[in-house]
């Protein structure tokens, strides 16, 4: 079981050197996006193709590293690795978690953007 | 303004490495999502600085590199490439071709900005240095032709020195060194040593200077004793320009010294025979003796043209090279053109 997204604000906003309107824009971006990610990895896994699952895993990590989600991007990277070994079963498993990862974090950053 | 290349599939990452790229200032963000769009655009232009995420369908980072360090000019320009913490293999590799450095994923705005702004720095010094260099190429090349110009001046100044004290005029100089020219274009010389031997070939008399006024200027036939003296100015000539730093001195050396040289050995100064006589000199023993023959001189009239063409064809294999014969023939229009074009009443253009 991972441990729930919390917000830290003030990391994501050093990283982007305290500059809010990035930060809002990102967040605006990625709630743009959710629904297109987690369809896009879901049809990836769907679709038997590795490669493309493992790529599709590599950018929910990246975007979940984006808002700081440590334990989020980790599950992401063991998804990224078992795709590129090839282990189709295993990640299978973790794209359900995965998906579920990026609906909890957007519903938290949803909150915080007021929408 | 910096033309900075951004290469990412993510429109999240594309949107905040633009953001951050315009927030450095004097920058420029042309972005793709397609790296095969991005190289097609490298092709006619040429970016700043690129910044290319190593994950990507179609065409991974590394790919991108290798592609772009393959355009023509681009093998410099600063390339960062964005890859995850844990893709160190992915790093090294990068290294290896051609990446100058790297940003981590997720991207910190501080290191973002001090690599940018390196890589930037140095595209600052490599134009920098390009400019320069084109500067100074510039400036050699110009300093260079004043330079080449001034020898071929000083060259026909020192041959013309050696004809004003002979009944030769300027414009024969012009007109034998044409003709060699003709001649060495004939034999299929290429274009730089067609070139110098147009430049050294007005030197061939040179070393009259050295010859006393009462023979080279006798108006009467001169006695054997006096012609071995007259035959020495080939080798003064050759005292005279020999050792010089100059490309087109040596050539004249050589031929100063070798242009009284016969093809059937019987010519001075060293009797040398066929292929031992240098090129130059056997092309320059035809130039010289067509001109002497079809010019007019205090003690004789010029010859016709086909009277001279004939001595020359009667003169293959003996007094010159047939090769030598056959080129200047295969000009012999372009010749006659040249004996039209610098006569002798005329001062002789420098």
């Amino acid at each position: 079981m991972i441990k729930p997204f919390i917000l830290d604000k003030s990391v994501i906003l050093e990283r982007l050197g305290g500059d809010e309107e990035i930060y809002s824009m990102m967040l605006d971006m990625f709630l743009q996006d959710v629904d297109n990610n987690c369809a896009a990895l879901q049809a990836a896994a769907a679709s038997g193709d590795q490669a493309l699952l493992q790529r599709e895993a590599h950018t929910v990590k990246g975007l979940l590293a984006t808002f700081s989600d440590d334990a989020g991007a980790a599950v992401a990277f063991t998804l990224e690795q078992q795709a590129r070994a090839g282990r189709q079963a295993e990640a299978a498993s973790l794209v359900t978690a995965v998906v579920a990862r990026i609906g909890e974090v957007a519903g938290v950053l949803r909150g915080q953007s007021g929408g | 303004m910096h033309k900075v290349l951004i290469i990412d599939d993510s429109d999240i990452n594309l949107t905040l490495i633009r953001a951050l790229v315009l927030k450095l200032g004097e920058c420029e963000p042309i972005m793709f999502e397609q790296p095969m769009k991005a190289l097609e655009w490298c092709r006619e232009n040429v970016p700043d600085l690129v910044i290319v995420d190593y994950m990507m369908p179609e065409m991974d980072g590394l790919r991108f590199i290798a592609a772009f360090r393959g355009l023509h000019g681009r093998t410099e320009i600063p390339v960062l490439m964005i890859t995850a913490n844990d893709q160190k293999d992915v790093r090294y590799e990068a290294l290896l071709g051609g990446a100058n450095d790297f940003l981590t994923k997720p991207i910190d705005r501080v290191e973002f900005s001090a690599r940018v702004r390196n890589m930037l720095a140095l595209r600052t010094g490599q134009k920098f240095l390009a400019d320069r260099a084109a500067f100074l190429a510039d400036k050699v090349d110009e300093r260079t032709r004043e330079i080449r110009e001034r020898e071929r001046e000083l060259i026909f100044r020192i041959s013309r020195a050696a004809e004003f004290r002979d009944p030769e005029t300027g414009a024969h100089i012009q007109r034998m060194a044409h003709y060699s020219e003709i001649i060495a274009r004939g034999l299929d010389l290429d274009a730089a040593t067609c070139r110098l031997i147009l430049q050294a070939a007005p030197m061939h008399d040179v070393g009259k200077i050295g010859i006393r006024d009462y023979i080279l200027l006798k108006p009467g036939r001169l006695t054997p004793q006096e012609f071995e003296i007259m035959k020495r100015h080939a080798e003064l000539g050759h005292e005279l320009l020999k050792d010089s730093g100059s490309e087109i001195m040596q050539a004249g050396a050589e031929i100063a010294l070798a242009h009284h040289e016969k093809y059937d050995g019987s010519g001075y100064p060293k009797g040398l025979k066929g292929q031992a006589i240098p090129l130059f000199g056997r092309i320059v023993a035809v130039a010289d003796v067509f001109d002497a023959l079809t010019s007019e001189r205090p003690y004789k009239k010029a010859w016709a043209l086909d009277d001279a063409r004939r001595f020359l064809e009667e003169g293959r294999g003996k007094h010159f090279d047939p090769l030598c014969i056959e080129a200047f023939l295969a000009g012999w229009d372009e010749a006659l053109e040249i004996h039209q074009r610098f006569r002798d009443d005329e001062a002789p253009a420098i």
